[in-house]
């Protein structure tokens, strides 16, 4: 009697994975179409003569770039100095220190000759206070604000009022940049007539890639197994998913690593939410709800063109609180906006991208889980067959590294190229292991944040950071 | 039953594999392809480089300098475009531009015509940067096609203003355009061709409008401040505002009065251009009033009244003494803003 119960129970859930399977490897191959016809129609295109125009001060509008730092010590002088060196007319620099306890300050101080100056903030989003502000002596557009610790989201909004300019880039520490980094993702603003309020570029993999100063020497590939495969992810999440977004303005993710936001639509929506470990995707879900309730046409967009390289995690212990943590943001800002879901007010926001993140990103990865646990059982409790189970098994690997290796696919369309016929080869033989260690290991990680976030555990993870530049 | 799907299952996973080797077999010839591509491009680049610079910078004549295949036009397009960057002589430049026409005026007009989109930017891209007049009427044609996309569309008129073409104002009138799209086709014409939009303004759409009174806000062209003023006094809003704002650029009005009228304007942007006008053309009337406007209710026009009052001669001495006798706060805090402007 058990055991038909168990054997209903099995080819209902067998059905029901299937099901989603197949709903998810639709919505994947239509997003790949929509990035290979876009990518494939831009490629070879001269993107140096495409910036050029925006070089001219007429037409660009200025840009702050804020930095917020919490004891970066050890990286913050590079990462100004690469800023310093940015090809675009008119910007200025904003570090806000949030309350650091090492030499944070007093290296920029230092470096930087800065001095205290008088000025008035203009205070449009509640903060804690600030300390004391400086501006170099040498360089009158890099200022350094002191503040209070209130984490990175109250720091961004100190960066916020006292900012100066139209637009602002929000930058991690330990990003950087390429020097055409504003012009790529201030085309779209300027070129739509400011239809468009905010941008995000394509962000890739510092790790194994030569740098100096602040400058990228030479790009490569890193030996480590984790790390190579991050990068087969970021090619897949920035030039499949996000192009294809991007292009119905569905985009609900705009990289904390780098983004140029509009001052203007950013303060209206209340700034940076300091509550919550997804501060990035949820303005920029707040900023849609916003544009949809005040009915007005605006978008978001995402420019394909790498802007901006990153560290990224080269051990399990810290790629696993990462995971955890993007995962419990992403579910709190899905929460926190699910009035959004299936709302007819909201549009396609609502109906196509709330249901993707809620279905395929969050849910995704509990129902892997569940289904690995499903194969276990099945093998003790009976009911599948080992050979459709290896099978099924061999169907998901081979689409796993279909879609990877149509994202190298797109890269080699896109601008940055891995130099050497044996990247493509090293990416290609990854990619196909990737169902049998990676996948599992980074959904149980997003598991365990969704347990997390169950428990109330609110901690953030430490980052540790090797340092890119030398 | 069971061996149907298992088959069924087999056949996909095996069409899925070989889907998953051709596009390996694929990538990698491609780039093995690219990577030679390149060395090929690089080593004629190092071939012919002196003689190119001696073309352009000395004048001397050319032979031998081939064009024929893909590969050398491609060296050839980037070697030149590496130069028309650094260059600065008109001579130069007309050498420069001879030398591109001779060698790649049949490939572009080619390129202009490819199925390839990419191809065809690029192309305008060039043609531009060598200024290759020659293919000015492959451009226009250009133009006219029904189907051309927005982005050719544009590049297309920016290469016609650039060229200076006499028809543009036709080819502009017919096509409807952002303000951003025309201040950059506008801002490459000279002075006559520019002064038959002014010309024609009262019959243009509002962005020209915005584009034709920035341009003259941009160039400071205090040529065109009769027909700004006049523009200033028989329009509203938007317009009125932009006029009043290339005014203030251009640093000269013939009579001050309407203008401090402005200062009590209920617009809060009138107010702010008003101030900023008062500021660069240093009209001591306007102080008091500017003063006044140090505690006006919006952050834009009192940080406006602090920055024209600091442009007066004896500014910081005005500033100074409002933040010692202001009773109002915003007053101060602008005031003592202006004062420490910088460090």
């Amino acid at each position: 009697m058990l055991n038909v119960q168990w054997l209903d129970f099995v080819s209902v859930f067998a059905w029901f994975i299937a099901v989603y399977m197949v709903i998810v490897i639709v919505f994947y191959s239509v997003i790949l179409m929509i990035s290979m016809l876009q990518l494939r129609k831009e490629y070879q295109l001269d993107r140096i003569q495409a910036y050029e125009d925006y070089m001219d001060e007429f037409y660009t509008r200025p840009v702050s770039i804020l930095v917020p730092a919490y004891n970066e010590e050890a990286g913050i002088i590079q990462s100004v100095r690469s800023l310093l060196s940015l090809n675009y007319p008119t910007f200025e620099i904003i570090v806000v220190n949030d309350g650091s306890t090492d030499g944070t300050l007093e290296k920029m101080i230092d470096q930087y000759e800065m001095k205290e100056i008088s000025k008035v903030v203009r205070k449009q989003i509640n903060t804690k206070p600030i300390k004391t502000i400086y501006q170099s002596t040498i360089l009158s557009n890099l200022f350094l604000v002191d503040k209070e610790n209130g984490g990175k989201a109250d720091a961004l909004n100190v960066g916020l009022n006292f900012s100066h300019y139209p637009y602002f880039c929000s930058l991690d520490g330990d990003s950087v940049l390429e020097p055409d980094a504003f012009l790529k993702v201030m085309k779209p603003i300027i070129d739509s007539n400011e239809e468009v309020i905010a941008s995000g570029g394509s962000v890739r993999i510092a790790n194994g890639c030569e740098i100096k100063n602040g400058h990228i020497l030479k790009i490569g590939l890193s030996n480590n197994p984790l790390v190579i495969m991050q990068i087969i992810e970021y090619l897949r999440a920035f030039l499949m998913g996000r192009i294809g977004l991007s292009r119905h303005n569905l985009l609900l993710i705009i990289s904390g690593a780098f983004g140029v936001f509009s001052k203007h639509w950013t303060i209206e929506a209340g700034g940076y939410k300091t509550d919550t470990v997804g501060e990035d995707m949820e303005l920029v879900v707040r900023i849609h709800r916003l544009l949809k309730e005040k009915k007005v046409n605006k978008k978001i967009v995402y420019v394909p063109d790498p802007v901006c390289w990153t560290e990224v995690p080269e051990d399990m212990t810290i790629l696993r609180r990462q995971r955890r943590r993007w995962h419990r943001g992403l579910f709190e800002s899905l929460w926190t906006h699910r009035g959004l879901t299936f709302n007819p007010k909201y549009g396609s926001i609502g109906f196509i991208s709330f249901p993707y993140f809620w279905v395929v990103e969050f849910l995704g990865p509990i129902i892997e889980f569940l289904g690995y646990i499903f194969m276990v059982l099945c093998l003790f409790l009976g009911g599948v067959y080992i050979e459709f189970a290896i099978l099924l098994f061999l169907l998901s690997c081979l689409y796993g590294s279909l879609f990877s290796m149509a994202a190298v696919l797109l890269e080699e369309w896109s601008l940055t190229k891995y130099p050497k016929v044996t990247d493509i080869i090293k990416l290609f033989l990854y990619s196909l292991t990737e169902t049998i260690w990676y996948r599992p290991m980074t959904v149980f990680w997003r598991c365990e944040g969704v347990w997390q976030m169950l428990v109330g555990d609110k901690s953030w993870g430490e980052m540790k950071r090797k340092g890119v530049s030398k | 039953m069971i061996n149907q799907d298992i088959l069924f299952l087999a056949i996909i996973t095996l069409s899925l594999m070989c889907l998953l080797f051709l596009l390996l077999l694929y990538l990698t010839i491609r780039k093995a392809k690219e990577i030679k591509k390149r060395r090929e491009i690089e080593d004629y680049k190092n071939k012919i480089n002196t003689q190119i610079f001696s073309i352009i910078a000395e004048g001397k004549r050319y032979r031998g300098i081939g064009c024929e295949t893909a590969i050398k036009q491609k060296a050839m397009e980037e070697l030149l475009s590496r130069y028309v960057k650094i260059l600065e002589g008109e001579e130069e430049k007309e050498r420069l531009s001879d030398l591109a026409s001779d060698c790649l005026q049949g490939y572009y007009q080619k390129r202009l015509k490819s199925i390839r989109w990419s191809h065809r930017m690029n192309a305008l891209y060039h043609i531009e940067d060598f200024y290759m007049i020659k293919l000015l009427d492959e451009v226009v044609i250009l133009s006219k096609k029904k189907n051309i996309t927005h982005q050719e569309l544009i590049h297309v008129l920016r290469i016609l203003a650039t060229f200076q073409y006499n028809g543009l104002k036709e080819v502009l009138y017919y096509h409807d355009l952002s303000e951003y799209e025309y201040r950059s086709i506008l801002m490459r014409l000279n002075h006559d061709l520019f002064d038959q939009f002014v010309l024609s303004f009262h019959k243009s759409t509002s962005p020209l409008q915005y584009a034709i009174l920035d341009v003259i806000s941009l160039k400071k062209a205090i040529e065109y401040r009769f027909f700004t003023e006049n523009i200033f006094m028989s329009y509203k809003g938007e317009v009125r505002l932009r006029a009043l704002k290339a005014l203030a650029e251009i640093g000269y009005v013939s009579n001050i009065e309407p203008y401090l009228h402005l200062l009590h304007s209920s617009s809060w942007q009138e107010r702010m251009v008003a101030a900023k006008l008062i500021g660069s053309i240093q009209e001591e009337k306007g102080i008091p009033r500017l003063i006044e406007l140090l505690h006006d209710q919006i952050w834009w026009v009192r940080s406006q009244a602090g920055q024209s009052i600091s442009q007066f001669p004896n500014g910081k001495a005005i500033l100074q003494s409002v933040l010692e006798t202001s009773k109002d706060t915003f007053a101060r805090d602008m005031a003592w803003d202006w004062l420490h402007k910088g460090v």
